[in-house]
């Protein structure tokens, strides 16, 4: 009795130390920050109390509260569209060339799919640049150019919502198909054959495979990643932000994530403080989202 | 048998067309940067373009090689990487590990918690983590970019690897365990063979992570010389007053030369899945 | 046994990973106190100038001038840390609010004396550059935007004098893919010309928020009917390609195009702004001032190399230099004495332009401004919102911000 317990507590110690290391990298960059954010958010450090900041308590809440008006309500659902919208055509993208890519006897496989990932070695500030200016720009864009030889008259592809959503869409599926297919190649390459073997056996059709076989073999593989891409998706600033709304370069759309909003409302007042409780609220609500569309990921036991 | 192996190589065919035009689509924007980076014209806007210039130069990847330090910017970008890859694997192997095969108090909160603060806005760790780096003396060392990197992959790391050893049966290692042989000998000399497709692609995550962050490296690092290639891109971006489209683009392309590389060498260790009878997925 | 060896070998190699780097110096060396890092964000043409007169004026003090890309951001961050902030930072005046309010500003004041700065400097550079009663800026050189044409389209003839003449050439001119005139329609530091001309402000010495006033809803009214006839774009890549490429015949641009536009071989005129009919003011967009600040632990470390550097910045010679590859006018009266600078037309046309407009504002509200302000603009001119109601808005959202900075 007395032995098994100690074994089972050196179980417990053994399993700590093995996660140490990566537990205490990650409470260092991942969870500090949070924490810090969270003690600043009840403080009054701002541009006129950067080095002498007090806690204040909670005054800075009761500001950031006033921020969540109908514009942040609304960038509350284009955050969801948003993330719903990527996520979906992604998902099924990346599911229909990674299987292309593992069809039987495709010799240049490893060409294609080192050509399909280039996207993914460019930083990505470089190509939204690229894609802004290169592809949408009106005056000068090569879609605008293909247009007017074409026939079309130009088109001012980022001033109006729905057109620079789409567009938005497009360079973020751009950025962020190579990891998906990856992850979707490399997870289709551990089904096991056999069970295909005998599913063709038995007569059934692509879809029927796919839907029986390829989905719930692949399913825990790419979960986390999965998981962790929708969270980038939620996140996603630089996209929007950059396409859209840079300084000095805004088009006249207004798609607003919930990350750019607070940006416009809360961070350019220089007020640490006050952003950080905005912050924190945002914080909270992810999590209430998470929970609510239960994208935890699941521990089968 | 013939019949069907016409209609195999139909698609076959049809497969090959489909993933070219893919490419192609793909590939727009990039060529458009190739061909704007070997222009004689110096803009990278103009009226009347076309994907193959009426005047081809290599001036601009000549000067991008002479005018800026890119040589030192490469060896700091691949220092930078090795040792987060290194430390990376390192660190998240054995947690990956031990997460997936046992279970202990705290384990499942720890999972879902990690996953949770991973929807922290970054906006601001920066000036968090900022705060944490200096009065260590980290700020403007190599080191202090290498913990940040390694910290903020060490999540997706912990939970790629995780869900890829939860799907190889623990019965090979159980039964090594009964030989006699000790855990660290089993995660060397099993574990790791059998999970190399999600190291590979765990690996490039973080490698390509580190080759394309610039935030933390012009923040962190202050000083051309102790620039990585994107950060030091980043301050050749072209602006109102400066800048250079042209030389801005022959360098974005050859920043991710080494990546495609590194890429292509390792699609052998990514595709050597799990064949073998033994182990399904 | 050996397993947990192994892992305290590794947490503790971790553990030095994190604590290694920590030895910091407590006292500077005799060469730290010798070396001057400079942020700056120029063109590589003016840095390069001015390290070349650095060199030359203060051989013993090593000055390492580096570009930062997101300057002003990274001076928030790093602050006063003397591990990781600079010395100085070479930069426009209208930051200095900022930064004075948070404390990581010495005033030029403490290291140069009043009187010698009062002699030497053109008076609005140093009015500029106070804050709250204090000079934070040592001047290098001042600049503004000009009316620039290309004599390929337009001939000095026809150069408009008031904004209708303008306006009646542009509806004359624009079609087939070029443009009588192009400007960044909606940025702030565009726009605040046109607003000035009719009396109006974004916001004032004072901190007071001028979105809403009568003037600048009635410039803002005037304006658009100017925008529907310039492209939807209305950043800097857009308008600069189309005035290089001789698609556009006019423009309002900064000294940095001058250079440019001439050498793409360009036959460029230069002109006072267009009157605006109805007030009878040009438009006058935003004079800056470009100078050095000093970082309040440099000016205490580092003092004699600060004044020595500092020293050296006024002397003429560096002025005149950076007159020439910048285009902008010196700060130092006595640049003026010298034939490069008076003989240099586009110098002298900045001096003239820039002593009759507004300097940039240099409270730390006016951070918020340029977005609040940018936001509006591209209501009115690129959603076509009622101009009424977005500056009622954009005014209220301004207040708002303000009271929040506190």
């Amino acid at each position: 009795m007395k032995k098994s317990d100690k074994k089972k507590k050196n179980g417990i110690l053994v399993s700590y130390l093995w996660s140490a290391p990566s537990l205490i990298l990650i409470s260092l960059i991942v969870i500090f920050p949070i924490l810090y954010t969270g003690y600043i958010s009840l403080t009054n450090m701002n541009v006129y109390h950067w080095f002498n900041y007090d806690l204040i308590g909670l005054q800075n809440y009761k500001e950031a509260l006033l921020v969540f008006d109908s514009g942040f309500l609304s960038a509350l659902m284009l955050t969801i569209i948003w993330t719903a919208v990527n996520m979906i055509v992604q998902l099924v993208i990346a599911y229909v060339l990674a299987s292309l890519l593992n069809t039987k006897g495709l010799k240049l496989r490893n060409g294609y799919r080192t050509l399909l990932i280039f996207p993914w070695a460019m930083p990505g500030y470089v190509s939204i640049l690229l894609w802004k200016t290169g592809m949408f720009n009106s005056q000068f864009g090569l879609l605008n150019q293909w247009m007017e030889r074409l026939g079309f008259s130009p088109v001012k592809w980022l001033a109006d919502d729905l057109s620079a959503f789409i567009c938005c869409t497009i360079v973020n599926l751009w950025l962020a198909l190579p990891f998906m297919i990856t992850i979707i190649d490399g997870a289709l390459q551990s089904v096991d054959q056999s069970f295909y073997e005998s599913a063709l056996l038995d007569g059934a059709g692509w879809l029927k495979r796919t839907w029986y076989i390829t989905i719930p073999s692949i399913k825990p593989i790419i979960a986390p990643s999965v998981v962790i891409t929708i969270f980038t998706t939620f996140k996603q600033f630089d996209v929007i932000y950059l396409m859209t709304q840079q300084a000095g370069a805004k088009t006249g759309a207004h798609i607003h994530t919930i990350l750019t909003y607070a940006y416009e409302n809360a961070f350019i007042t220089n007020n640490y403080g006050y952003s950080s409780a905005v912050s924190m609220i945002i914080f909270v609500l992810l999590i209430i989202f998470s929970y609510a569309i239960n994208i935890k990921p699941k521990e089968e036991s | 048998m013939r019949r069907r192996k016409g209609k195999q190589n139909l698609k076959l065919l049809l497969v090959n067309l489909v993933l070219i035009l893919v490419c192609f689509v793909t590939f727009v924007p990039i060529l458009y940067a190739f061909s704007v980076s070997i222009n004689e014209q110096n803009s990278l806007l103009g009226s009347d373009f076309s994907f193959i210039p009426k005047q081809v130069t290599l001036e601009n990847y000549r000067k991008v090689f002479t005018e800026e330090p890119v040589l030192m910017w490469f060896r700091n970008s691949l220092l930078l990487a090795v040792s987060t890859v290194v430390i990376s694997l390192g660190t998240g192997v054995p947690a990956a590990y031990i997460f997936s095969r046992r279970k202990f108090p705290g384990r499942n909160v720890i999972l879902q918690l990690l996953i949770l603060l991973y929807a922290f806005p970054s906006l601001l760790s920066m000036t968090a983590l900022y705060k944490l780096l200096s009065p260590m003396g980290l700020i403007n060392t190599k080191v202090g970019l290498i913990i940040v990197y390694t910290g903020t992959m060490a999540v997706f790391a912990l939970w790629n690897m995780k869900g890829y050893f939860d799907t190889i049966p623990i019965e090979i290692e159980e039964s090594a365990m009964i030989d006699g042989a000790d855990p660290i000998r089993i995660v060397l000399k099993i574990v790791i063979p059998l999970a190399k497709p999600t190291i590979a692609v765990t690996a490039m995550m973080v490698l390509i992570y580190v080759w394309n962050e610039y935030i933390f490296a012009i923040n962190f690092m202050t000083g051309e010389s102790t620039y990585t290639l994107a950060a030091g891109l980043y301050s050749l971006q072209a602006n109102e007053t400066s800048g250079s489209w042209p030389v801005f683009s022959a360098a974005s392309l050859l920043v991710s030369l080494p990546i495609l590389i590194i890429f292509f060498a390792m699609q052998r260790n990514m595709a050597s899945g799990l064949t073998s009878g033994g182990v399904k997925g | 046994m050996k397993r947990i060896i192994a892992l305290l070998v590794s947490v503790t190699m971790l553990a030095t990973l994190l604590c290694g780097c920590g030895t910091q110096a407590q006292s500077l060396t005799e060469e730290e106190k010798n070396t001057i890092v400079i942020w700056h964000d120029k063109e590589e043409a003016v840095s390069e100038a001015l390290l070349g007169e650095l060199q030359k004026l203060v051989p013993d003090v090593t000055v390492q001038l580096e570009y930062k890309s997101n300057l002003t951001e990274a001076l928030k961050m790093v602050g006063n840390d003397p591990k990781a902030a600079p010395d100085m930072y070479f930069f426009a005046h209208d930051k200095i609010g900022v930064y004075a309010e948070m404390g990581i500003l010495s005033p030029i004041t403490d290291l140069i004396d009043r009187q010698t700065l009062d002699d030497a400097y053109v008076p609005m550079t140093l009015e500029a550059a106070t804050y709250d009663g204090k000079l934070y800026q040592l001047p290098v050189y001042f600049e503004t935007l000009l009316f620039m044409y290309n004599r390929l389209y337009m001939a000095d003839e026809n150069v408009p004098e008031t904004t209708e003449q303008l306006y009646a050439y542009m509806e004359e001119k624009t079609r087939g893919g070029h443009y009588g005139f192009v400007e960044q329609h909606s940025t702030a530091y565009y726009s605040a010309g046109w607003i000035h001309g009719f009396g109006g402000y974004i916001m004032d010495g004072n901190g007071n928020v001028g979105l809403n006033m009568p003037e600048t809803i009635a410039a803002l009214e005037y304006h658009k009917k100017f925008v529907e006839l310039m492209p939807g774009e209305s950043e800097y890549a857009t308008v600069n390609t189309l005035f290089q490429e001789g698609k556009a015949h006019a423009t309002i641009g900064g000294p940095w195009l001058v250079s440019a536009s001439r050498a793409a071989g360009m036959d460029l005129g230069i002109a006072a702004m267009p009157i605006v009919d109805e007030s009878q003011i040009p438009i006058s967009p935003y004079m800056g001032v470009q100078g050095v600040q000093v970082l309040k632990h440099a000016a205490e470390n580092k003092t004699e190399a600060v004044k020595k550097v500092l020293n050296a910045l006024m002397q003429p010679d560096v002025g005149i230099t950076l007159a020439k590859v910048s285009g902008c006018a010196p700060a130092v009266e006595a640049c003026y004495e010298s034939e490069e600078v008076t003989a240099d037309d586009v110098v002298m046309a900045m001096r003239e332009t820039a002593e009759n407009t507004i300097p940039m504002p240099n409270r730390p509200e006016m951070d918020i401004m340029w977005t609040v302000a940018a936001d509006m603009l591209v209501n009115i001119n690129m959603s076509g919102q009622d101009v009424v109601t977005s500056c009622e808005a954009a005014q209220k959202n301004a207040e708002e911000l303000i009271r929040k900075m506190q």
